[in-house]
C-alpha cells in the first residue's frame, strides 16, 4: 500500500470517527471532539493531496458500492493540487468551527454534515472514474446544503437561499452528470484514462461534452450567469460553511473544467479557449462590480468569490487558447497563474469569511453601514482582515500579487501579433484584469475601512469583543498564509506548474519566481528586503528625530467650529460605493426611492427626508424570474390533473389498467 | 487670457502697491514665530465693513503679504486669527474651537471696534462680548472700519516686518 493510498483509506476513516464523535460524545464535549476529528480529516487529505501533486501515485477502487461499477480513487498531480487546498482550508474551517459553533450550529447533525462536506470536496479531485467523481460530488453537494440549511428555524430567510442553492448545485450536477455520461457512452468505458484515450476534442461528442461539463463546473464555481445562488447562500450559512464553500467547493467548478480540459479532452479546439476567456472575464468583472456596491459583508464576499473564480477560468482559459497557437511556454505560465489565483484566493478568503464570522459573532450586524471601529476593540480580527483584503486586492508582499503577476505576465507575452485571434483577445483580457484589480482594490478599502475604522455605528459594533482563541488562531494562520504564499511563491510555484504539465518554472534566488518561457523573475523576498534595507536608514534617522522633538498634543477633531462626533457624519459603505454605482448605473439599475415629507407650511420647511435604495441582480430579474414564472404555470397546469380528488385518482388507475390491459390483449 | 496678454498687462499696470511706511514696534509675544505668519481670519458677528477692509489689505494696494501676513484656510495652518466683529452667542463656542485648534505659540488680532469693544452693537441681546471675553487677544487694530492700512500695520507688528 502506497502513502496515497493509506491517505486515502484515512481519510474514510477518520470522517466516519468525526461522525461517531458528533453522534455519541456528551454535548460539552461535542465541539473538541468532533472538531478535532473534522480537523484530522482535513490534515490527511491535505497530506495526501500534497504527496499526489509531489507525483506519488495510488490506488483504490471501492468494490460493490455501486451496482455500476467500482468507485476508483487514484488522485493524479492536478487532483493532489486540489485536495491539498481543500484540506488546508478544511483544517484551518474545523479548527475555527469549534469555538464558533454553539446552538444549531454545533447539533449532531451540523458536525456529521461538516465531516460528511469535507470528505467529499477531498475525494472530488481524487476521483479516477466518472462513478467516483459523481459520487464524491453529490455527497459534497447534499451535505453542504445541509450546512446552508443549518439556522432554518430561527431566520426565515435561509430557505429559501438553502432552496436556491439546492437548485443550482443540483443543476451543476446534471450537467455533469449529462457531461460525463456523454463521454462515457462514446469510450465505452467510466475510467477518465480511457476516456482521454478514446474521445476526439473536436468531434461533437467532445463539444457537447466540453459545454456540458464547462457549464456544470460554472455553475459550481458560482460563474455568470450562474451565480445567483453565492449572495444567497453565503450570507445565510454559518460562517466557517461559507468559508469552506467559497474558498474551497467553488474551486472544484475550476477542477472540473481543467480536468476536461486537460486530462479527459486534451488539445482542444480553439474556441474552448475563446468561450472560457469571455466566462472567465464576463464573471470576474460582473462579480467585482455586484461586491463594490454590497454593503452586507458576507454579500460582498461572496461576490468576490464569483470575481477571484472568474479570473481563475478566464486564466484557465488563457493557457488553453495560447497552448493551441503556438505560444506553450505563454499558456503554460497562464495555466500555472490559474492554480496559484486558485490557491491564493482559498487563503484570503478563508481569513476574510473566518474574519466576517468573527466580527459576526461579536457585533450580530453583518451589514457593513451598522459597523466600525472594529480595530480598537477586536486587533486580531482587524489585523488578519486587512491583511486578506490586501491579499484580495493583489497588492505586493501578498499572494494576490504574485498570482495576477503571473497571470499578467502570460497574457502580455503571449500576445503575438502574427495571430489574428490572440492578438484580439490578449488585449481585452488585460483589460478586464485591469478594470477587475482597480474595482477589487475599492471594494476592499471600502469593507476594511467602513467596518474596522472610524467609529461604531450601532449599539451592536459598539460592545464588540474580540473573539476565542480557536477562532483567533485559525483566522491568524489562514492570513499568515497569504503574506507567505506573498514572499516565498517559488517552490510550490514550482510543484503546480507540475500539475498542468508546465516544464520551465522553478524557484529561483530567495524562493522567487522564475518564468524562462517569458523571460519574468519575481524574487518578493529579495525585493522586500533589498526595499527594507534602502528605506531602513531614512526610517531609523526619522524614528530618532521624533524621538528628540517630541511635541505632541491630543486635540478634537477640526470641525470648522462645530464638532464631529455623531458617527453618522462618517463615509458608510452605501456612500463610499456611490460614484461608482452612478457611473456603472446601466449595468447596475439601483432602485432609489426619496420621500420628502414636508412640514405643511410650504415645500421650503421638510420634516423629513428619508432614502432608500435597493440594489437587485440583473441577470436574475431578466432571466431567472420569468423562467421561474413559467415553471409556475406549468406547475399550475399540472395541479388540473392532480387537484385532490381521490375520484379522479381511482379514474386515473382504472384508465391505466383498461389500457395496460388492452395492449396486453393486442 | 494667454501667456503674452498677461505678461503684457503685467507691464502696462506696473506696480500698483502703495510706498511702505516705516515698521511698527513688533510685539513682543510674536518672538517665538519663524518665517510668514499664517493667519486665520475668523468673522465673529461682524456687519462685513470690516472684512470689505481686510479683503483690501490683503489686495494688491496696501499688499499685506509683502510684509509676510498670509491668509489661510483653516486654523490647523495658522499662526494667528484675525478676528472680526462682536462675539455673538453662536458663534462663542466656535471662536473658542478655532482658537484651541490653532497650535501654539498661537497669537489674536482683534479688528475693529466691534471686536476691541463691542461699538455699536454693545449690550445687544444676542451678544456675548468683545473678543477678549471669550480668548486672549494680542493686538487690537481701532477703526469702524479700521482703513487696510491700519490692518496692515496691525499685521506687520505680528511678523515684526
Amino acid at each position: 500500500m502506497t502513502g496515497v493510498e493509506a491517505g486515502l483509506l484515512s481519510q474514510g476513516l477518520l470522517a466516519l470517527a468525526a461522525s461517531v464523535a458528533a453522534v455519541a460524545a456528551p454535548a460539552r464535549r461535542r465541539n473538541v471532539l468532533a472538531g478535532a476529528a473534522c480537523t484530522a480529516l482535513a490534515v490527511a487529505g491535505a497530506l495526501t493531496g500534497g504527496a499526489a501533486l509531489a507525483g506519488r501515485t495510488g490506488r483504490i477502487a471501492l468494490e460493490g458500492v455501486l451496482p455500476l461499477g467500482p468507485l476508483v480513487l487514484a488522485p493524479d498531480r492536478l487532483g493532489g493540487f486540489f485536495m491539498l487546498l481543500a484540506g488546508c482550508v478544511g483544517a484551518v474551517v474545523s479548527v475555527y468551527a469549534i469555538g464558533y459553533v454553539q446552538g444549531v450550529s454545533a447539533s449532531r447533525t451540523a458536525w456529521c454534515a461538516l465531516a460528511a462536506f469535507l470528505l467529499g470536496m477531498q475525494l472530488v479531485p481524487a476521483a479516477a472514474d466518472v462513478l467516483a467523481l459523481l459520487s464524491a460530488w453529490e455527497v459534497m453537494a447534499l451535505s453542504s446544503t445541509v450546512l446552508v440549511l443549518t439556522d432554518h428555524a430561527r431566520r426565515t430567510e435561509v430557505r429559501p437561499a438553502a432552496l436556491w442553492y439546492a437548485a443550482m448545485t443540483h443543476l451543476s450536477l446534471v450537467l455533469l452528470l449529462a457531461g460525463t455520461a456523454t463521454l462515457a457512452a462514446a469510450a465505452r468505458s467510466t475510467s477518465f484514462d480511457a476516456i482521454a484515450g478514446a474521445v476526439r476534442p473536436g468531434s461533437v461528442t467532445g463539444n457537447v461534452a466540453f459545454c456540458l461539463l464547462a457549464l456544470g463546473g460554472a455553475s459550481k464555481g458560482g460563474l455568470f450567469p450562474l451565480h445567483v445562488w453565492l449572495p444567497r447562500a453565503h450570507p445565510q450559512a454559518p460562517s466557517h460553511v461559507s468559508a469552506a464553500m467559497s474558498a474551497a467547493m467553488v474551486t472544484m467548478g475550476v477542477y472540473v473544467v481543467l480536468l476536461t480540459c486537460l486530462r479527459l479532452l486534451p488539445a482542444g479546439p480553439t474556441w474552448w479557449g475563446v468561450a472560457l476567456v469571455a466566462l472567465g472575464a464576463n464573471s470576474a468583472l460582473y462579480g467585482i462590480l455586484q461586491a463594490a456596491v454590497s454593503s452586507d459583508l458576507k454579500r460582498l464576499l461572496a461576490h468576490s468569490t464569483t470575481e477571484n473564480i472568474g479570473l481563475a477560468v478566464l486564466a484557465a482559459g488563457v493557457g488553453i487558447l495560447l497552448r493551441g497557437h503556438g505560444a506553450p511556454g505563454a499558456g503554460d505560465v497562464a495555466l500555472t497563474s490559474c492554480l496559484l489565483l486558485l490557491l491564493s484566493h482559498a487563503a484570503f478568503k478563508t481569513a476574510l469569511f473566518l474574519a466576517a464570522g468573527a466580527v459576526l459573532h461579536a457585533t450580530g450586524e453583518r451589514d457593513l453601514d451598522l459597523l466600525g471601529g472594529l480595530a480598537a476593540t477586536m486587533p486580531w480580527t482587524a489585523t488578519a482582515f486587512g491583511v486578506a483584503a490586501a491579499g484580495a486586492a493583489a497588492l505586493p508582499v501578498t499572494s494576490g500579487f504574485v498570482a495576477e503577476w503571473v497571470l499578467l505576465q502570460a497574457l502580455i507575452h503571449g500576445a503575438g501579433p502574427q495571430d489574428r485571434l490572440v492578438a484580439v483577445v490578449m488585449p481585452m483580457a488585460v483589460g478586464a484584469v485591469a478594470l477587475t484589480t482597480g474595482l477589487t482594490l475599492l471594494t476592499c478599502v471600502k469593507a476594511f475601512g467602513t467596518a474596522f475604522l472610524g467609529r461604531p455605528r450601532s449599539a451592536g459594533a459598539a460592545g464588540a469583543h474580540e473573539c476565542g482563541w480557536t477562532m483567533r488562531l485559525s483566522v491568524a494562520a489562514s492570513a499568515a498564509a497569504v503574506v507567505l504564499l506573498g514572499l516565498v511563491p517559488g517552490p510550490l510555484a514550482a510543484s503546480l506548474a507540475g500539475a498542468v504539465g508546465a516544464r520551465g518554472i522553478r524557484a529561483v534566488g530567495l524562493l522567487g519566481i522564475d518564468l524562462p518561457q517569458v523571460h519574468a523573475l519575481l524574487d518578493p523576498l529579495a525585493l522586500g528586503l533589498a526595499a527594507a534595507a534602502s528605506t531602513g536608514a531614512v526610517a531609523l534617522v526619522s524614528l530618532v528625530g521624533s524621538r528628540r522633538r517630541r511635541r505632541e498634543r491630543v486635540a478634537l477633531a477640526w470641525g470648522c467650529g462645530g464638532v464631529r462626533i455623531s458617527p453618522r457624519m462618517q463615509y458608510t459603505a452605501t456612500s463610499y460605493a456611490e460614484p461608482l454605482l452612478r457611473v456603472f448605473d446601466d449595468a447596475l439599475r439601483p432602485e432609489r426611492v426619496v420621500e420628502i415629507t414636508a412640514t405643511g407650511q410650504g415645500a421650503v420647511f421638510v420634516e423629513r427626508v428619508r432614502f432608500r435604495q435597493r440594489l437587485g441582480d440583473v441577470v436574475e430579474l431578466a432571466a431567472y424570474r420569468p423562467a421561474l414564472a413559467a415553471l409556475d404555470r406549468l406547475g399550475a397546469l399540472a395541479r388540473r390533473v392532480q387537484n385532490g380528488s381521490v375520484h379522479r385518482y381511482l379514474t386515473f388507475s382504472f384508465v391505466a389498467l383498461v389500457v395496460v390491459l388492452i395492449a396486453v390483449t393486442l | 487670457m494667454s501667456a503674452r496678454r498677461l505678461i503684457a498687462l503685467i507691464l502696462r499696470t506696473g506696480r500698483v502697491a502703495e510706498p511702505a511706511p516705516p515698521a511698527p514696534e513688533p510685539l513682543a509675544a510674536a518672538a517665538g514665530l519663524r518665517g510668514s505668519v499664517q493667519v486665520r481670519h475668523v468673522d465673529a458677528g461682524s456687519c462685513n465693513g470690516c472684512e470689505i477692509e481686510v479683503a483690501g489689505a490683503f489686495g494688491p494696494v496696501y499688499d499685506a503679504e509683502r510684509y509676510g501676513a498670509r491668509l489661510v484656510a483653516s486654523p490647523r495652518h495658522a499662526d494667528a486669527l484675525l478676528v472680526t466683529g462682536v462675539v455673538t452667542r453662536n458663534m462663542a463656542e466656535p471662536l473658542r474651537r478655532t482658537y484651541e485648534a490653532t497650535p501654539h505659540p498661537r497669537l489674536v488680532l482683534a479688528v475693529g471696534d466691534c471686536a476691541r469693544n463691542c461699538g455699536m452693537f454693545a449690550e445687544g441681546y444676542g451678544v456675548v462680548g468683545p473678543v477678549s471675553s471669550v480668548v486672549d487677544v494680542d493686538v487690537e487694530v481701532a477703526g469702524c472700519p479700521p482703513s487696510p492700512d491700519a490692518i496692515v500695520a496691525g499685521l506687520r507688528r505680528l511678523t515684526g516686518r
